[in-house]
């Protein structure tokens, strides 16, 4: 039985197609994991923020919700490359509450609003509908979903579909939850965020974007730690967290040491 | 006769307010009947439908077929209608109303008009009354007279419309909806309702549309689909694509889509007997060489979301940012549904910041600003406490102001004409907001008032 070249060439190359655990390759990027900016938790996520998931992000009281949107566009960030589009999936209520996405801001954040789709839905069931049509859409990099209080649609069935479809596509899923206590559902990670103070060396100014960001579930491939808290900070320019310090984390990775703690001028913490 | 005497001489009278509202809906829903005999069909006030059935008729089998079909279809429906064929809208509208013959050949139509009383020419009556008195009472009065008094008596309106009631100058109808330039139908002996049969019927459509598409190279990006029910509703469904569209799969996918997200299903009654489907709008489709890279297929792809997106939840919920070559916040980043044509638009968003220095404008803006109540320790100083949706909140930090001015050069009353001071603050909690005064303390005004307008992360 002879083999021609032709046909063992291509053998290979899907074969190379394949990635480590099951991530495709597109456009000839593979797009497995992406790095967090910060090492501790990219060790404990192990090896960064995986595409092709769903990640959950929970605003810990409605007040730090704005804090959760900055943490979640800061996902966005990390998992889609510039020149790709992404779209973002919020229910009316979430635009009265919160507001609309604002383009200079999103310029501003280290975003390209050019590639942002929004979607404003009326209502859950459409949200869900739409995520899902948004997820089998692999020109996407990322989706993210904002349905507003804790709707009954979003169980445990509607959210494994969805992360089957992000797991498919390879597009990320990024949830946006303003609160209830909702299944954990299929996520990879999920977020509890509160708003933190920003770095400043005076009272008329305002740092970088900050947030307390709690690690509370993490099951992705290789994953290293059961979780953590760090206060984190958004820089916009490098498209990257780092960590602002770690004096509030409550697991340092299992091996290796804490890093040190910076000096935090005006920093106040929430009661 | 008024309405007692009328109830004194029969007391079984029902009375019903004259509704000239209802009178114009129940017209127009006739005219969308009406559609099922030819796309073209105008209104004519009050009580009259002119339809343009040049190269129609055959369709039906012809004039006197079409006519009778119509006329007993309607008078089934408990109409009371008259109708006729004519060589213009008026002089059809004059013959079925005051006439005899029902269908005038052409070139009979100057000669159809002549016994008709003056009221044929839809003229109003204080003038035919003054006609009356000065003898004329029939066309056949006045089609022989010279012209140069009548039209220095009555105006030139008056012998214009002789002329179009005579046929004697060309008149075309005003359609109430323009002609799609493609158009499909099917018309059923046995009327349709099932699901299955439906959704087969679009597709034969989508397939005919496609092939009379295809020989001009274009494709559709408003399409409608009507449904006319043999009981004389009709219901219209309309589709916008984001790109021009051809495969009939693709448009029966969208359709499908449509019916299914209808909040009214589509209800068959006793059946559908004709289903049309027409491109409203079309382009034309550029070829592309089925390009093997991969990036082509992902356009099509994010196209085809965008459209499903589209028909799903109407093309104002899909939305692309804007920008807009302006410094005031309100205006900089409109949405705009989105096209796949404009995915290219706002390459060119300016960076609104420096390295290590935190971001100038919020991540999220409330649409209008919210009034917020405000402490400030000096009338043109920052806050020191705000009052914000009920909730108190201590300022930690602020850094402002930022000092935005109206664009003068807009008309007034088109812009705000105050002066804004922005100021990013944070709170007790670390959140951070974007506010700002309206005014300028002492110059525009004396109490400015303060207002939220966006949340940073």
């Amino acid at each position: 039985m002879s083999v021609t070249r032709e046909a063992f060439m291509a053998l290979k190359q899907a074969i190379e197609g394949i990635g480590r655990d099951g991530a495709r390759r597109f456009g000839g990027v593979e797009r497995d994991r992406v790095s967090v900016g910060i090492p501790e938790i990219d060790q404990i996520l192990g090896g960064g923020l995986m595409h092709g998931a769903t990640h959950d992000i929970m605003a810990l009281t409605p007040r730090d919700l704005s804090a959760a949107s900055g943490f979640a566009l800061g996902l966005v960030g990390l998992l889609s490359p510039r020149e790709m589009p992404w779209v973002w999936i919020r229910q009316d209520a979430a635009g009265r509450e919160l507001g609309e996405p604002y383009g200079p801001g999103l310029a501003g954040y280290g975003l390209n609003p050019a590639k942002l789709l929004l979607v404003k839905v009326p209502n859950a069931k459409e949200a869900l509908r739409a995520a899902e049509e948004s997820l089998r859409c692999q020109a996407l990099s990322v989706v993210l979903l904002e349905p507003w209080g804790d709707p009954k649609q979003l169980d445990l069935t509607a959210t494994r579909r969805l992360s089957l479809a992000a797991e498919e596509s390879g597009v990320a899923l990024i949830t946006l939850r303003s609160g209830g206590h909702s299944p954990l559902g299929s996520s990879r990670t999920r977020w509890e965020i509160s708003a933190a103070p920003s770095r400043s060396e005076t009272e008329f100014e305002v740092g970088l974007p900050a947030f307390l960001g709690r690690l509370v579930v993490n099951r992705q491939a290789g994953a290293g730690g059961p979780g953590g808290e760090w206060i984190m900070e958004w820089s916009h320019d490098k498209c990257l967290f780092r960590q602002a310090n770690s004096i509030l984390g409550v697991s340092a990775p299992r091996n290796g040491s804490a890093p040190e703690t910076p000096s935090l001028p005006h920093l106040r913490y929430a009661s | 006769m008024t309405l007692p005497t009328a109830r004194a001489l029969y007391p079984a009278f029902t009375v019903a307010e004259h509704d000239p509202m209802a009178d114009q809906a129940c017209l127009e829903r006739i005219a969308d009947w009406c559609e099922r005999y030819t796309p073209c069909v105008g209104l004519v006030a009050p009580d009259g439908l002119a339809l343009d059935i040049t190269g129609a008729a055959h369709l039906l089998g012809g004039e006197e077929k079409l006519l009778a079909d119509c006329l007993k279809r309607l008078s089934s429906q408990g109409f009371k209608v008259r109708g006729a064929i004519s060589g213009t809208a008026e002089s059809a509208r004059a013959i079925a109303l005051f006439g005899q013959g029902r269908i005038i050949a052409p070139g009979e139509e100057a000669k159809a008009a002549l016994p008709l009383p003056l009221a044929a020419l839809g003229i109003d009556n204080k003038l035919i009354m003054a006609l009356a008195r000065l003898g004329f009472k029939h066309i056949s009065d006045i089609a022989g007279q010279a012209r140069a008094p009548f039209v220095a008596r009555f105006g030139a309106d008056f012998m214009d419309r002789l002329d179009r009631v005579q046929a004697l100058v060309q008149s075309s109808i005003s359609p109430r909806r323009s002609m799609a330039p493609y158009v499909t139908e099917r018309r059923f002996a046995e009327p349709i309702g099932h699901e299955d049969d439906v959704h087969r019927t679009i597709l034969t459509l989508a397939a005919d549309l496609a092939r009379l598409m295809e020989k001009r190279g274009e494709g559709a990006r408003h399409l409608e689909l009507g449904f006319f029910r043999t009981d004389g509703v009709m219901r219209r469904l309309e589709i916008e694509t984001a790109r021009p569209l051809r495969e009939p799969k693709a448009i029966m996918r969208l359709f499908r889509e449509r019916l299914d997200a209808l909040k009214d299903p589509l209800d068959p009654g006793f059946g559908f007997d004709v289903i049309r489907l027409s491109a409203a709008i079309t382009e034309e489709i550029s070829i592309h060489e089925p390009d093997f890279a991969s990036k082509n297929d992902l356009a099509e792809d994010f196209a085809s979301l965008i459209e499903h997106l589209g028909v799903r939840l109407t093309p104002a919920r899909v939305l692309q940012l804007q920008s807009e070559d302006t410094h005031w916040p309100d205006r900089a980043a409109p949405f705009i549904p989105a096209r796949n044509g404009n995915t290219a638009l706002a390459a060119d968003w300016e960076v609104w910041h420096e390295p290590d220095y935190a971001p100038l404008r919020p991540i999220r803006l409330l649409e209008p600003p919210e009034p917020i109540d405000v402490i400030a320790e000096v009338p043109d100083g920052a806050p020191i406490r705000l009052r914000w949706r009920r909730v108190f909140h201590v300022v930690i930090k602020a850094e402002g102001p930022e000092r935005i001015a109206p664009e003068w050069w807009r008309l007034i009353g088109q812009a705000p004409s105050l002066t804004r001071d922005y100021f990013r603050i944070e709170n007790e909690y670390g959140i951070r907001f974007w506010i700002f005064r309206e005014g300028i303390f002492g110059r525009e005004c004396v109490h400015p008032q303060w207002f939220m307008h966006g949340l940073f992360g």
